[in-house]
């Protein structure tokens, strides 16, 4: 068990290590499949931990294995440790399942390229930032693979590094990601001040409720840049420069979700500040209805699901911020499932048409792709949570949760239905526009390049497992009938609310019917036959297209005061003062320089005469003081 | 001690010493230049000779034969360069050769 959690985490590095040193030794095709050969080998390891874990009875699935002692200043110690418990199991089987579907996937969405040994080697570094920030045994590790992730998902979004937007993306998630990474560093600075230690479990002590509110907020600050939470958001949709596999992998599936394992795995110190957990929830709310609204007028089919994907990890935090532990993580899981297989079957419409992104110039393509379409329409309606496919049972759990937390929670509830039909409408909107009525003019010409529907085993057979995950994954887990998640994870992090059944039964009735609301309503605007015009509303519809003007705020607020400063410090310091005191400095020795200069005459017989005199003048000196 | 007294030696040392410095000072022509650092160089040796024999200590004529060796190296280097001077056809005078003018 321990070696498997050693083996899943130690795997992809060594296949970044092997492509990186291998160089053009290897081929192309072989740097990618060994990145999937380490990521199935890492899966293989989660699976061991999983099934030693189960060997065990609850109250000992917490194993720490330590390598080494990593850090050791005065009574500070910090060991190199991993641990396997039920909650980093569970993200080592999504992250390193899903990594490697999605790396495999990779083998044929980036074959051609010319840069492929580097985008592999790339991804197994992230596959392993991201299985030392689950499995880190301690916050500090914890904080060393958040900064992985965040270098690798740089490294990945900027990865087709001619193109200046990609570059100016990466910077943004980087710089957003930074962000959090200190308020998290932060956090860990007060807490080994407090309490000496950065182990886990030395959040559940005794703390000031002004200390444990402020580690708590520096490490929800952490949480929110990392799954593009209000306000730190705006960094996710850029971020869709990167390979589709990359925003399937990082910026759908896992790092956006570490924010999410995060405040379950620091629950304690969210419980002991009630308001910086609702804060959490309310952040949550308000990023799944920021994100489903700005969804709805996206002209982009990857932004589309980028902002989805912000929506739905709103969700997640909206659960674990309220305490609903279990089932945000659940949700995290189906997310996982259904988001990847989204950005998967979005990437193989991108490859048809040759790299075109925008859904104006897209329909038809029903009649074309016709399996891509039918894994686009299965993780579409998992998206939405349509019974019987996966969001249906993870998304409603955590609405059923909110019902159970007084008034703030009915607060809650209400934004999490509204995002429910919000989800359904930009969904539908986009599945409807890509795939139904006649093929478009330009769908015709362009799509002429690909006459399968799909391209080789190495992009279906992800799609079609994620597929079939989306179907039946959710599943493993129905409420109020079965909850093996929740049992799974009880000892990690004890959920704080219990829904009852009533509120259950009632939440997924509504949450279905709000569902269905938004795909009958984008079905009319969208899908059917005689399509209504779509209403025009200037205003909001401008609004919506700038995001709500995130992005101009922060130019305004942080960008250009900045920029100000830096040039009137240019102007009135660095000109005047820096520059000029060593520019004259420089110029007042050459002065003297060429002074000194005049006494090098050339002139031998000068020389042996300065000599000469000198000996006399010193001789005579000599003789004078004596 | 037979013969005059030290003091005449070292009138003589001086005496050459200043013929020598002089000819460095005011001849043009390297090649007395040269003849003329001798001829300080001999005077210094006088100098010392004189000194070890008034002393009656051997490490003055040690000190000159030294000198001797380096007055010998030196008029081989000086020679080699004058000679190599003359046969890129410059003009054998010092004050002309002032091409590290500051």
């Amino acid at each position: 068990m321990i070696s498997g959690a050693w083996i899943c985490l130690l795997s992809p590095l060594a296949a970044a290590g092997l492509i990186t040193l291998a160089g053009e030794r290897i081929s192309r095709r072989g740097a990618g499949y060994v990145a999937t050969l380490s990521c199935f080998v890492a899966f293989g390891g989660a699976i061991a931990s999983f099934v030693g874990l189960l060997g065990r009875d609850g109250g000992h699935r917490a194993v720490v294995s330590t390598a080494w002692t990593w850090i050791s200043g005065g009574s500070y110690h910090s060991g190199f440790e991993v641990l396997i418990d039920p909650l980093s199991v569970f993200m080592m089987l999504v992250v390193a399942g899903v990594g490697a579907l999605i790396v495999a996937y990779s083998i044929g969405y980036m074959d051609g390229d010319d840069e492929e040994r580097r985008y592999f080697a790339y991804m197994a570094l992230f596959v392993f930032s991201m299985l030392l920030l689950v499995q880190g045994g301690n916050l500090l590790l914890l904080l060393a693979g958040w900064g992985m992730v965040g270098l690798s998902s740089y490294l990945l979004i900027g990865f087709w590094h001619e193109r200046p937007s990609a570059i100016a993306a990466a910077k943004k998630a980087f710089i957003m990601n930074a962000i959090g990474d200190a308020t998290m560093a932060l956090a860990l600075f007060l807490l080994i001040k407090k309490a000496g230690s950065v182990e886990f479990g030395i959040l559940g002590g005794q703390y000031s409720s002004t200390v444990a509110t402020l580690v708590a907020l520096g490490l929800l600050g952490g949480a929110v840049a990392k799954s593009a939470q209000l306000p730190l958001q705006t960094w996710l949709p850029d971020a869709m420069e990167g390979p589709t596999p990359v925003s399937a992998l990082i910026h759908a599936a896992t790092m956006v979700t570490a924010g999410v394992y995060l405040i379950v795995r620091t629950h304690s110190i969210f419980e002991a500040a009630p308001h910086v957990a609702d804060l959490a929830a309310g952040l949550g709310a308000g990023t799944l209805l920021v994100a489903g609204l700005i969804a709805l007028v996206q002209v982009d089919i990857k932004r589309v699901i980028a902002y989805s994907t912000m929506s739905q990890i709103g969700y997640m935090f909206l659960g674990v911020g309220l305490g609903a532990y279990a089932n945000g993580m659940f949700h995290l899981m189906t997310h996982a499932f259904f988001k990847a297989l989204l950005f998967m079957a979005a990437g193989i419409v991108i490859h048809a048409l040759a790299d075109e992104q925008d859904i104006r110039k897209m329909g038809g393509l029903r009649q074309v792709m016709p399996r891509t379409y039918l894994a686009f329409l299965i993780g579409s309606l998992a998206l939405v949570g349509i019974f019987p496919f996966a969001g249906f049972f993870s998304k409603d759990s955590i609405l059923a949760a909110a019902m159970d937390r007084g008034a703030y929670g009915y607060v809650l509830w209400a934004a999490g239905l509204a995002g429910t039909f919000l989800t359904g409408l930009y969904t539908f909107r986009l599945l409807f526009l890509v795939f139904w009525g006649e093929p478009s003019p330009f769908v015709r010409e362009r799509f002429h390049a690909l006459n399968r529907d799909v391209v080789g085993l190495s992009l279906a057979v992800p799609v079609a497992i994620l597929a079939a995950l989306s179907v039946v994954g959710g599943w493993i887990q129905w409420a109020p009938l079965w909850h093996p998640i929740e049992t799974w994870l009880q000892t990690v992090a004890e959920p704080t609310v219990t829904p009852k059944s009533w509120q259950e039964g009632v939440t997924s009735a509504l949450a279905l019917l709000f569902g269905l609301g938004g795909i009958y309503v984008a079905w009319i605007f969208y899908g059917a036959r005689q399509r209504r015009p779509v209403p025009r509303f200037a205003f909001p519809q401008r609004v919506l297209e700038h995001k709500f003007y995130f992005d101009e705020v922060y130019d305004a607020v942080f960008y250009r005061p900045t920029v100000w400063a830096a040039k009137g410090f240019y102007r009135w310091f660095e000109e005047p003062v820096v520059d000029e005191s060593s520019n004259s400095l420089g110029q007042d020795t050459r002065d003297l320089g060429r002074l000194v200069a005049r006494a090098q005459t050339g002139l031998l017989r000068t020389y042996a005469l300065a000599i000469a005199s000198s000996v006399a003048v010193l001789a005579i000196v000599f003789v004078a003081v004596r | 001690m037979m013969g005059p007294g030290t003091a005449w030696y070292l009138g003589v040392a001086g005496f050459l010493f200043g013929v020598g410095a002089l000819g460095v000072l005011i001849r043009r022509n390297p090649l007395i230049v040269l003849l003329s650092l001798e001829i300080m160089l001999n005077g210094g040796n006088l100098a010392l000779i004189a000194f070890a024999r008034h002393l009656n200590n051997g490490d003055g004529q040690i000190f000159a034969l030294a000198v001797m060796a380096v007055a010998a190296s030196e008029v081989v280097v000086g020679l080699g360069l004058i000679v190599a001077l003359n046969r890129k056809r410059v003009p054998l005078d010092v004050d002309r050769l002032s091409s590290l003018r500051g």
